[in-house]
């Protein structure tokens, strides 16, 4: 493997680590006077997202414990982003995979769920939230898990500690390389929590001065992959005493935000990473000088998201048919 | 601690494992997302599917009394049979169920308590894709209870000699604020409420686990502060009657009300009603 000539033996070769990171991108014409912000992009991994960190170390695990096999693949509950890093990863490495989304997930992320390979179960999450737990698509997931463990291993990145040790050993670390250890503030978003506790932990140990601030949108948002506070009982890997601050940012900034990066900065990022944007920019506003080096993850592109964008600016469909 | 007025009606999930093997109790499934039986059920279970098993196909009616003969003939379901209903959210539409059992008097229906989510969330309760092998039976309904469904008529009469109207709906359903929850199909003309309904969301009745509240904090909710008279008549709606189908067991089975009676047509039919009151 030659990171430098970018020629390798297969597609596992080009996952990020301290060796190969994602590249980290200075903002400019969006930039804050008197701080210094950088995108890191996860989207330039080689399945499209942050997630294929959290999927990677899962697989290996399942696979070092002997749980998958020609006959035992891979049934997850997932926005999208981890259903297609998995999806695509068992399916070259020859596992079946079961992914369970709910259906306000676009559908751009379904059908790209179906091309890597992956069997599709579509639910409607949306139903008044019962306060009961284990309905929704993580309930079917483990049902589909508990009824035949034969055919199915469920990673649960919810719960499964692989998910925020990948960040441990590979984003913190990378972080930290590539800013020469000079990283002051790092932005993050929370889904299930890895990427958040994940680097939190390394920079706890590494550098307990690097402030973790998570972003998180306001209720009702419809920005697959996040959780509004009131949502984040089902992350396990959650830990607000790892985090210096939580800011709520009213949703709908999450696609403004995302269409100004790829207008201003040429950066096509996703709405996670418009909302991440947002808090950041807040965040070094209120105390100018205070953010020498600030990281923001951006999870993912604004690929996936071309039916949301129209849902959020009817006015991009606009002029698309002849 | 006061207890359940009927507590035989519910079971919990350890009572079912332990009944496992017992052919005299007959689990039965019903979700609202008809998905999750086929990905997985209790051993023994069989699964009904409430918009083609339930509901009349052609009329919009609770299935008529030969065609739940059928039904649970085929699932093989005496009728001396102890019958436990469980199903996800809560168990809204076993509730539903067991409302209809009743209707069509079977004697010996339960509800699991928690429903499925319950049982998942209990580790070491067992699920299986496996039909479970029935042998159909002859089912005879002898009797029809028509007293525990209030018909629109009933209702409108009902606002007029002050019969207790509980709304089990959410707040903004309550309110008019919105038709019917986000991503629901059967919706209305008009939104608001039944003049002197009293609001009581479904979900004030359960616990954070699926379980129903104690009786002495559903006694507070019910009687103190919706200002339910026990020995008085009740009438329970929502959008289609499964959420009212909850409240409604909670009332007569837990509760212990003598004339509660569900109005399944519910909002879907009396949104739609020209010319009735409506109040925001
Ligand atoms: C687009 C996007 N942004 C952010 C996140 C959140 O990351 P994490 O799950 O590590 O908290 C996810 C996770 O699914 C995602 O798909």
């Amino acid at each position: 493997m030659d990171h430098t000539r970018r020629v390798y033996n297969d597609v596992f070769e080009m996952l990020p680590g301290p060796e190969n990171p994602s590249p980290l991108v200075r903002i400019n014409a969006m930039s804050v006077p008197g701080a210094t912000l950088y995108a890191k992009l996860e989207w330039m991994n080689p399945f499209g997202s942050v997630k294929d960190r959290a999927a990677w170390a899962m697989i290996r695990e399942l696979e070092r414990d002997g749980r998958l096999t020609q006959e035992r693949g891979i049934v997850e509950p997932t926005s999208g982003n981890t259903g297609l890093s998995l999806a695509a990863m068992a399916s070259a490495r020859g596992y079946r995979s079961r992914m369970v989304v709910p259906n306000k997930v676009p559908l751009e992320k379904k059908v790209l769920l179906k091309i890597a390979g992956a069997d599709l179960d579509v639910i409607n999450d949306n139903l008044c939230p019962s306060p009961g737990m284990g309905d929704g698509s993580i309930g079917l997931a483990k049902t589909h898990a508990r009824a035949q463990p034969d055919k199915y291993a469920m990673p649960n990145q919810y719960e499964n500690e692989a998910n925020a040790r990948a960040h441990m050993e590979t984003t913190g670390p990378e972080l930290w390389r590539q800013s020469d250890g000079k990283i002051s503030h790092l932005f993050v978003s929370l889904g299930t929590c890895g990427t958040a506790t994940g680097c939190a932990r390394f920079f706890r140990e590494r550098n307990p001065d690097v402030k973790v601030v998570a972003v998180q949108p306001s209720e009702g948002h419809d920005v697959p992959g996040l959780r509004n506070k009131s949502e984040l009982h089902v992350s396990a890997l959650f830990d607000e005493s790892l985090l210096d601050e939580v800011m709520e940012i009213e949703h709908e900034l999450a696609y403004t935000r995302a269409l100004d990066l790829s207008r201003r900065e040429g950066l096509l990022a996703g709405p996670s990473s418009g909302l991440i944007y947002e808090g950041a920019r807040r965040y070094a506003e209120r105390d100018p000088g205070a953010v020498p080096f600030g990281v923001m993850i951006f999870c993912d592109n604004i690929f996936k998201y071309v039916s949301n964008m129209i849902k959020h600016m009817p006015e991009l469909a606009e002029g698309t048919t002849a | 601690m006061a207890d359940y007025a009927n507590p035989k009606v519910l079971v919990t999930t350890d009572w079912v494992q332990e009944h496992l093997n017992d052919p005299k109790i007959r689990l039965v499934e019903v979700d609202v997302d008809t998905k999750a039986f086929d990905a997985g059920h209790i051993p023994g279970a069989v699964g009904f599917n409430w918009q083609t098993q339930l509901q009349d196909q052609l009329r919009r009616d609770i299935i008529t009394k030969d065609n739940f003969e059928k039904l649970i003939g085929s699932a093989g379901i005496k009728r001396d049979d102890t019958v436990v209903l469980y199903g996800d959210n809560n168990n809204w539409f076993a509730a539903y169920a067991f409302w209809l059992f009743k209707i069509y008097t079977h004697e010996d229906v339960r509800l699991m308590n928690g429903g499925r989510a319950k049982w998942l969330a209990e580790e070491q309760r067992p699920l299986t894709v496996e039909a479970t092998k029935v042998t159909p039976v002859e089912y005879k309904v002898d009797q029809v209870n028509t007293d525990l469904r209030a018909q629109v008529g009933e209702v409108l009469e009902g606002i007029r000699s002050g019969v207790k109207l509980i709304d089990v709906r959410s707040p903004d359903e309550f309110s008019g604020k919105v038709i019917a929850p986000p991503g629901m199909n059967e919706t209305a003309q008009r939104g608001g409420h039944i003049p002197s309904a009293a609001s009581v969301p479904w979900a004030t009745a359960v616990n954070q686990d699926g379980t129903f509240k104690s009786a002495d904090e559903l006694r507070e909710i019910y009687f103190k502060k919706a200002g339910v008279q026990p020995d008085k008549p009740v009438i329970a709606y929502c959008r289609i009657g499964e959420r009212s189908s909850h409240s409604w067991f909670v009332l007569k089975y837990l509760l212990g009300v003598e004339q509660v009676k569900n109005y399944d047509g519910s909002w879907t039919e009396y949104g739609n009603l020209v010319g009735v009151p409506i109040e925001r």
